[in-house]
């Protein structure tokens, strides 16, 4: 029923006894107390709000128990900046008014993050493409595809 | 949407110690691959496994390799590979068009072909597309006997297949593809690249100058699970790409063959003409792959 993890969230090691059947994102949340990481369809995995990275892939945190994260690397929004510096997506998305409530804004800047490792210079139909697995109720996207293609640029 | 209290959860690193595994794990025991529909069930509690058999270490089963008789596709094996893979291009082009599309690309990082077939959902796209290239599967059973299906025969009624409990499904395989196959897939569902309503697998072998000679026509999104339609593939048999009548006849076939349900997505009318109108678009693609090869 309870098994003795080893899990690793923006570099640093949480070893905990944890149950079997707590999920990833509550995990981040409860355990680790990062709350960056949200929740937005009550854990259907439908919003994207709970997307973070395990060893440097984009996956809804909804959708996985924190036991399968035993032994890996977890990365949330929390470790995007480096020494006090924003990262390129968090500066553009703040020059672009890529948010409103900024409640999806944590999940689109993790996915978005791995996203440009793999496409450095997407077109605007690709960064759509790459957002269908989040929703944000706010801003209609416009502003969020736009700050998602100048941070590529700023990163080029 | 919490689960219920699971007993147990391990890590196996082969096929050997996962049948061991799963086999220990007692009757209310689940394989865990992506978790893309397992953890959904598991949080709605339609099922509540006590013991959860892991497979992300068991690396024998990941990849897709090739050799004189064929390709192999390790059920571990995600989306976000086969949406990339070369090897599957033009005459298993159909793989990667339903890969490419499912859900969203965190859901695509962890998915894995081995957990779409043996869950074999009503609208997953996998099942059907494997279906409409003529692929199999591979099976082993707790006493390490293994044995492969052809996917019309493993895969049953949504939510149905011919695994036995305790039998993990090891590879996808198909075979060396004939000169001039190709394949393709396409769905329509509500929103972009949503669980599909209707959608379409179909493969083509043409001689030197184009002629079908060999067609597979598969569909996902019916009530009765991924289905082929014999009809559709009759007509096909003898047509040219550019005869767009005789194909439009096909899929006029195969909509009125197969069982068609109405839901709240579609009414049956609707459901006939997506699959007349994604099978034309789809029967092009295909035979274009076949003529060029990719
Ligand atoms: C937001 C979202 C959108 C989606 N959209 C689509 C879509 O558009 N099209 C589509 O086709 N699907 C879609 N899916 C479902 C997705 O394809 C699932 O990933 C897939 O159906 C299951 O694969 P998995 O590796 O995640 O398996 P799991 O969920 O881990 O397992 C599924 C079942 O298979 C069993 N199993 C897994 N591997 C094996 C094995 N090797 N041997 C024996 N049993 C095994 C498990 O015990 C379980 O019963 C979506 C899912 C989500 C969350
Ligand atoms: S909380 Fe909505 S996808 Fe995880
Ligand atoms: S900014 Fe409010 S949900 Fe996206």
């Amino acid at each position: 029923m309870y098994k003795d993890v080893t899990i690793t969230i923006n570099g640093e090691e949480y070893q905990e006894h944890i149950p079997v059947r707590l999920l990833l994102v509550d995990f981040i949340r409860d355990v680790a107390g990062l709350t960056g990481t949200h929740v937005g369809c009550t854990y259907e995995g439908v919003c994207g709000a709970c997307t973070i990275q395990i060893d440097s892939e984009a996956v809804k945190s909804c959708l996985m128990l924190a036991v399968q994260a035993d032994g890996h690397e977890v990365a949330t929004v929390e470790g995007l900046a480096q020494d006090g510096k924003l990262h390129p997506l968090q500066e553009e998305f703040n020059e672009h008014h890529a948010l409103q409530c900024g409640y999806c804004t944590p999940g689109i800047l993790m996915n978005a993050e791995e996203f440009l490792k793999e496409n450095p210079d997407p077109s605007e139909d690709e960064i759509r493409e790459a957002l269908i697995g989040n929703l944000c109720r706010c801003t209609g996207y416009v502003n969020i595809v736009t700050a998602i293609k100048s941070a590529a640029e700023k990163m080029a | 949407m919490y689960p219920s209290v699971i007993d147990n959860y391990v890590r196996p690193k082969s096929v050997d110690e996962a049948i061991a595994a799963i086999v220990d794990g007692g009757e209310d025991a689940m394989f865990i691959a992506g978790g893309m529909s397992l953890m959904q069930a598991i949080k709605s509690r339609l099922v509540s496994p006590s013991c959860l058999v892991d497979l992300q270490d068991v690396s024998e089963i990941k990849g897709i390799s090739s050799d004189d008789t064929g390709l192999r596709i390790g059920a571990m094996t995600r989306y976000r590979e086969m949406a990339n893979a070369d090897k599957l291009r033009g005459a298993y082009g159909a793989l990667v068009d339903a890969a490419a599309h499912v859900g969203d690309r965190q859901v695509r990082n962890r998915g894995t072909i081995g957990g779409s077939l043996c869950w074999n959902y009503i609208a997953a796209c996998t099942p059907a597309a494997c279906l409409g290239i003529g692929a199999s599967v591979e099976l082993v059973s707790r006493t390490g006997a293994k044995r492969t299906l052809v996917a019309d025969d493993f895969l049953g009624s949504p939510l149905e297949t011919a695994r036995e409990d305790n039998e993990i499904l090891v590879a996808v395989t198909l075979p060396t593809p004939e000169p001039n196959t190709g394949s393709a897939y396409k769905k329509w569902g509500l929103v972009a690249d949503a669980l599909p309503v209707v959608g379409v697998a179909v493969l083509v072998q043409t001689d030197a100058a184009g002629i079908c000679l060999r067609a597979r026509v598969a569909f996902s999104g019916l009530g009765d699970g991924p289905c082929r339609s014999a009809a559709a593939e009759q007509v096909l048999i003898g047509a040219r790409a550019d005869e767009t009548s005789k194909i439009g006849e096909a899929f006029e076939a195969a909509a009125a063959e197969l069982e068609v349900q109405a839901d709240m997505w579609a009414d049956e009318d609707y459901r006939r003409l997506l699959m007349r109108e994604l099978g034309k678009e789809v029967t092009a693609t295909a035979f274009n792959r076949a003529e060029t090869g990719s």
